[in-house]
């Protein structure tokens, strides 16, 4: 059977399905509400990335002079701007540390009597900070909130003092200069603001056409084997390859309708932004779906019907969904694990689509990730087409 | 291999783990010849088409299937033969035309020819005005005649048909026939499995009586009706209106008796030997107590005569079903059991 007619029967398969699939209104509407509902709901239950604002924080003032008091100024001011924090205030220690026992601060700002004093004599005027480091997430934060809050304190106040004593001394300087001497000037890959849909998208894309191709391969098949049609197309002359061909191209189709949702709807919704080339973002998904295939066309060979085939076929995806470094990064990952990671052909992918959509990145970037995809592909593909020829002359 | 042989079974034989579902079967179906393959559910007709269909490997044994080698030659095979098989092999979404183009697109047919083709199967079963209606839309009877036109779109030599009425209205079932006759005519060879043995007496030029996978008999339907008549086996219909599955047992039992069948309630089917069987047939239902309240002895056989003499089986339709009871109370003998 020459490879012309390979084709061409896989083209008239492709075309069939996708007639069969256009009227079929219910699993057309599941190729678009799929896609939204995912983009939705891993954007939500996952944290964003950005700083949680509006944390309940106490002040404790028992100083009662005037530094204190121009402390708490500063310190509203600099908050008003990023609503980081939300502050209530207390008359004594006990009171605050109460609330937070109770859960209802992350923690308090306590400054001891004497604070204005200090700074008045020239010293260094202390305070606590008491942070409730139950729950580590928002531990973090609000320790990281409140350093950068204090730098930015200590700046103003270091400021003022500059000034003051170069007023003394009749030296005009920069107290900007003097303060912060280096000043780092940060670049990123991606210009602008980036969030954590910048990372998600480009490897809920990948996974959603993983999802599509290797459940519906099985899905495809048995439901023709269930039906009898499958015997219409092998008792006529044309090789088995053609029908897997067909489905596959036709399944891809669908996959390639949803990737083009998900990232309409993450560029819509959540602001993510494209960087690098659509053609090859497109060359990697078909080079992901090859990839896949395989394991899908071996899971139908040795189940035979359909819920089995759907079985094996959820056993080696879940883990693959959460390894493959879709949602984390590999990298914060346990070393073990991460081992685990680098045997999934979807941690490849999805890293390669990252770097193709975030960082811009041409084939030679790539290179590693296509050799390792391709070569998945081809070994799956060597054990899964011949069983799948034995399994149909069952 | 002869020009004049569509098919040559060498051998055959299918098992699936210890079961022998096709057991070292060898025939021959000559070329232009309506040939049907008669037995019970599960008694291997199916798994001889589809092995003959290349859809089913033989585990041993080897086959012809228009001069080509069935496992050697699995393409040239194909490309020679249409099947009707036991589900209809149709997508529901499609139109009718829709849904015979794409199965001709399968046979490289040149479009024009293949919707000269579609135009004139459709005429020849009357369907033209349904030409782009969705098969969903159909009758179970409308389907079929899509299904039996769509296997003989790419002009096969030999055609496939597997229990092609079965579960049809008699319109429907009698304009099947009808085409089957028709192509048959034409020169395809069919190869017909049913159930039903009025279908493979009306059309088939020879007969396969098959059983456990095995040939029980082959000949040209008069033939086998001639060799049960022509020796001293005769079918008595016996009306017993007390009938117990005891005195099944016993009638059974008799040395003249080569099969027994119960056909409802009251009706049995004896097939027997010699010139006494009447009277001891008679005898024995009456030593049992039996009630008879008629009984008649067939002089003009039936298919279904041999089948039961040939097998020890009943073979219509219903005789499962009615028999389940008395068989779940007591057990079959073992001559009459029905898979």
């Amino acid at each position: 059977m020459d490879l012309m007619k390979i084709l061409k029967d896989s083209y008239h398969v492709m075309a069939k399905d996708m007639i069969e699939f256009r009227r079929n209104r219910m699993s057309l509407a599941a190729l678009f509400i799929m896609p939204l509902i995912f983009l939705i709901m891993f954007g939500f239950i996952f944290p964003s990335g950005n700083t949680q604002q509006h944390m309940p924080v106490g002040l404790v003032n028992l100083d009662q002079g005037q530094g204190s008091a121009e402390f708490i100024a500063q310190l509203e001011t600099i908050n008003k701007n990023t609503n980081y924090m939300q502050f209530t205030n207390f008359s004594s220690v006990d009171e605050a540390t109460a609330k937070i026992k109770e859960g209802k601060l992350y923690g308090t700002f306590i400054i001891p009597p004497g604070f204005s004093y200090n700074l008045t004599q020239g010293k260094s005027a202390s305070f606590m900070v008491y942070i409730d480091n139950s729950n580590p997430q928002s531990s973090m934060q609000i320790q990281q909130v409140l350093s950068s809050t204090v730098s930015g304190l200590n700046d103003i106040k270091a400021e003022a003092n500059v000034l003051e004593l170069s007023n003394g001394t009749n030296q005009p300087v920069n107290p900007q200069a003097m303060i912060l001497p280096y000043v780092p000037n940060i670049k990123t890959t991606i210009p602008g603001q980036t969030n954590y849909f910048n990372f998600l998208a480009p490897g809920l894309m990948i996974m959603i056409v993983m999802m599509t191709v290797m459940t519906g391969i099985p899905e495809a098949i048995s439901k023709e084997k269930e039906m009898g049609t499958f015997d219409g197309m092998l008792s006529a002359p044309i090789s088995q390859v053609s029908v897997i061909l067909g489905k596959t191209t036709a399944l891809c189709a669908r996959g390639f309708a949803q990737c083009i949702m998900i990232l309409v709807l993450a560029m819509i919704l959540f602001g993510v932004t494209f960087q690098g080339s659509i053609l090859l973002a497109f060359f990697l998904l078909i080079l992901g779906i090859f990839s896949f295939i395989g394991i899908g066309i071996m899971a139908i060979s040795m189940s035979g019907d359909q819920a089995s085939s759907t079985m094996i076929v959820n056993l080696l995806m879940f883990p693959m969904m959460f390894l493959g470094g879709i949602f984390y990064p590999i990298q914060q990952m346990p070393w073990f694990m991460q081992d685990i990671s680098k045997i999934i052909p979807l941690t490849y992918a999805a890293d390669a689509m990252r770097k193709i959509m975030l960082l811009n990145a041409g084939i030679g970037d790539i290179m590693f990730q296509i050799v390792v995809l391709v070569a998945f592909g081809v070994v799956t593909m060597a054990i899964a087409v011949p069983l799948f020829r034995k399994s149909m002359t069952r | 291999m002869t020009e004049l042989n569509a098919i040559e079974l060498n051998n055959l034989t299918k098992n699936f783990g210890d079961f022998k579902a096709v057991d070292d079967l060898s025939l021959t179906v000559k070329k232009n010849e309506i040939f049907g393959f008669l037995g019970p559910n599960g008694a291997g007709k199916s798994t001889t088409i589809r092995m003959l269909c290349t859809l089913s490997q033989p585990t041993s044994g080897s086959a012809k299937v228009a001069g080509y080698d069935l496992v050697k030659d699995s393409a040239k095979v194909r490309e020679n033969i249409g099947l009707v098989a036991e589900k209809m092999i149709m997508y529901d979404r499609l139109t009718a035309a829709e849904n015979l183009r794409f199965f001709g697109k399968l046979y490289a047919l040149p479009k024009p020819k293949l919707e000269e083709r579609i135009d004139e199967l459709l005429e020849l079963v009357n369907m033209q005005e349904w030409k782009h209606t969705q098969i969903s839309k159909f009758s179970t009877g409308m389907k079929q005649r899509i299904n039996v036109i769509r296997a003989l779109l790419p002009e096969p030599k030999i055609v496939f048909m597997d229990e092609p009425t079965l579960g049809l209205d008699p319109q429907t079932t009698f304009s099947i026939r009808d085409i089957i006759r028709d192509i048959n005519r034409s020169g395809v060879t069919v190869i017909l499995t049913t159930h039903a043995m009025t279908e493979a007496e009306a059309l088939s030029d020879r007969v396969a009586i098959i059983d456990h996978g095995r040939i029980a008999a082959l000949d040209t339907p008069q033939n086998l009706k001639n060799m049960i008549s022509g020796g001293d086996t005769t079918v008595f219909s016996v009306k017993i209106m007390n009938l117990k599955s005891k005195l099944v047992e016993k009638i059974d039992s008799l040395d003249i008796v080569t099969a027994v069948a119960q056909q409802d309630a009251h009706d049995l089917k004896i097939s027997a030997k010699g010139n006494e069987a009447l009277n001891q047939i008679i005898d024995t239902i009456r030593r049992e107590g039996g009630n008879i309240n008629s009984i008649t002895n067939t002089n003009e056989f039936t298919l279904e005569d041999v089948f039961l003499t040939v097998t020890g089986k009943e073979m219509r339709d219903h005789a499962n079903e009615k028999l389940a009871p008395i068989s779940q109370r007591h057990g079959q003998t073992p001559k009459a059991r029905v898979r």
